[in-house]
């Protein structure tokens, strides 16, 4: 038995740029044992949706939780409030929510393949992935007005309406990004020197994933048939739009690469598919109702499954409003995946398990 | 929505009843304060049936401590610990300080009087 050394990594760490600390107890290089703590930062979220502001408000609230999936925090309570208010909202506004869901899954694999890319070493796909990505901020900033932190989703439907010509332009860029998106593909599928550094690295099996109760395409990459996409059809209509489930086996930090790259071709189609077939209708159902009872809400966010519950009183102010982040549920296969890999390898699995912890510490 | 109702006495063993890993997904725990009580809640999703989610749920007082579910689910410590520090939940075998400092104020999310 070699000596052991413990590594700290984070909360201020060159490849772990969130507040999660992880100790690694090595021996001889390999990662015998980990542990977590996360958070470091609570933002009270939860409480002031609670108290200071009124039901109609915490839409805005909730879309700084997290800036790079605000979308789907905003589109998840607002359906959330649409139940407690027994709330049926316009077609158009579902199709555009989902438009904007997607671009938002777009922009959010990108920058998760970069900074793989870049705690492997590449620094220049890091550079090339991160020019890529910029079409999709662009397109967001047209459809919603802000690159980040869109307030775009409101109870009872959508804040704004898409323009005939910003959709035309979305189908342009999306052609012109085609291209781009087979080159990388090709990248991070072959290029020898990142295969080496993803192959067999950071690997979670089927059965770990179900035990762990992982989500999103950390599970997908597992093995693992879990998308919410694949499962609320009631909330929004995504099999109308051509979703297609997306799995791997090989549960490694390439298979998880490979399935970010496959879902933003999904990614593409149903985004297309809604422009050339968005129906006419109003964006938003009016109601003068307050919340009232119990509901729940799942909707896949980029980085997988997240979970709203909210109780009403039949008043302006929720009762109790909880968030579950994707990587809340991570956590566990998280720190299971580590063990048995060389801590050299750290770096990249971090990333590939794109842990956002702005969403946990809500 | 389907609500279970269970007591702390039966938790374990209705939760473990129903909970297969391959067939259900446990999403979180969460707890809502209800007067002088405090209703904890298990959700779970069902991978066969996938739009139902089942949620168990107890009523407690604050001071009685809650059986701890790792045995049964092997990720529920991460939701244990959660509540542990944002509701002050006293939680089997679930020290204060994962999510928040040791330090840190208790239970940051329980309704000020």
């Amino acid at each position: 038995m070699g000596r052991q050394y413990e590594i700290p990594v984070g909360a201020q760490h060159i490849s772990l740029l969130e507040p999660l600390h992880f100790k690694f107890t090595t021996e001889n290089e390999k990662i015998i044992r980990t542990d977590a703590n996360v958070y470091y930062v609570h933002r009270g979220i939860e409480q002031a949706c609670c108290s200071k502001f009124k039901f109609r408000q915490v839409s805005f609230v909730v879309g700084r939780v997290c800036g790079l999936c605000s979308i789907s925090h905003t589109t998840a309570y607002s359906q959330v409030a649409e139940k407690l208010l027994k709330l049926d909202i316009p077609k158009r506004a579902k199709y555009l929510r989902m438009l904007v869901i997607e671009l938002d899954r777009i922009h959010s694999h990108l920058l998760c393949l970069s900074h793989v890319a870049e705690n492997s070493g590449f620094e220049a796909l890091f550079m090339k992935t991160m020019q890529y990505r910029e079409f999709s901020m662009e397109l967001l900033e047209a459809v919603c007005g802000n690159r980040i932190q869109y307030d775009f989703s409101i109870v009872g439907g959508v804040a704004r309406d898409l323009k005939p010509e910003t959709g035309q332009l979305i189908l342009q860029r999306l052609k012109n990004f085609m291209p781009q998106l087979e080159e990388l593909v090709g990248i991070y599928q072959h290029n020898r020197t990142l295969s080496l550094k993803n192959k067999g690295v950071g690997v979670l099996s089927k059965d770990d994933a179900l035990r762990l109760n992982v989500v999103g395409p950390f599970a997908r990459a597992a093995g693992l048939a879990v998308d919410v996409r694949n499962e609320t059809e009631d909330l929004l209509p995504w099999k109308e739009v051509g979703f297609e489930m997306i799995t791997d086996t090989a549960g490694d930090v390439h298979a998880r690469n490979m399935i970010r790259l496959r879902e933003i071709y999904i990614s593409i189609r149903i985004i297309q598919n809604i422009i050339n077939g968005l129906p006419e209708s109003a964006l938003l159902t009016e109601t003068k109702a307050f919340p009232d009872g119990e509901a729940t809400v799942r909707l896949e966010a980029p980085r997988g499954e997240l979970f709203y519950y909210a109780k009403g009183n039949k008043t302006q102010v929720l009762e109790r409003l909880k968030i579950k982040a994707p990587t809340f549920s991570n956590v566990a296969g998280m720190v299971h995946a580590f063990t048995g890999n060389e801590y050299g390898s750290a770096a990249a699995i971090i990333a590939s398990y794109d842990p956002c912890l702005s969403c946990t510490a809500r | 929505m389907k609500k279970i109702e269970t007591n702390l006495a039966d938790l374990k063993k209705d939760i473990g009843a129903f909970y297969k890993p391959e067939l259900h997904h446990f999403i979180v725990m969460n707890a809502v304060q209800c007067g002088d009580k405090m209703e904890v809640q298990w959700f779970f999703n069902d991978y066969a049936y996938p739009g139902e989610t089942t949620c168990f749920y107890a009523l407690i007082s604050p001071e009685e401590e809650v059986p701890g579910m790792k045995d049964i689910v092997a990720s529920a410590w991460v939701a244990e610990a959660e509540l542990v520090d944002l509701m002050n939940i006293k939680v089997e075998n679930t020290m204060k300080g994962f999510v928040l400092e040791p330090d840190f104020e208790s239970g940051p999310l329980l309704k000020k009087k």
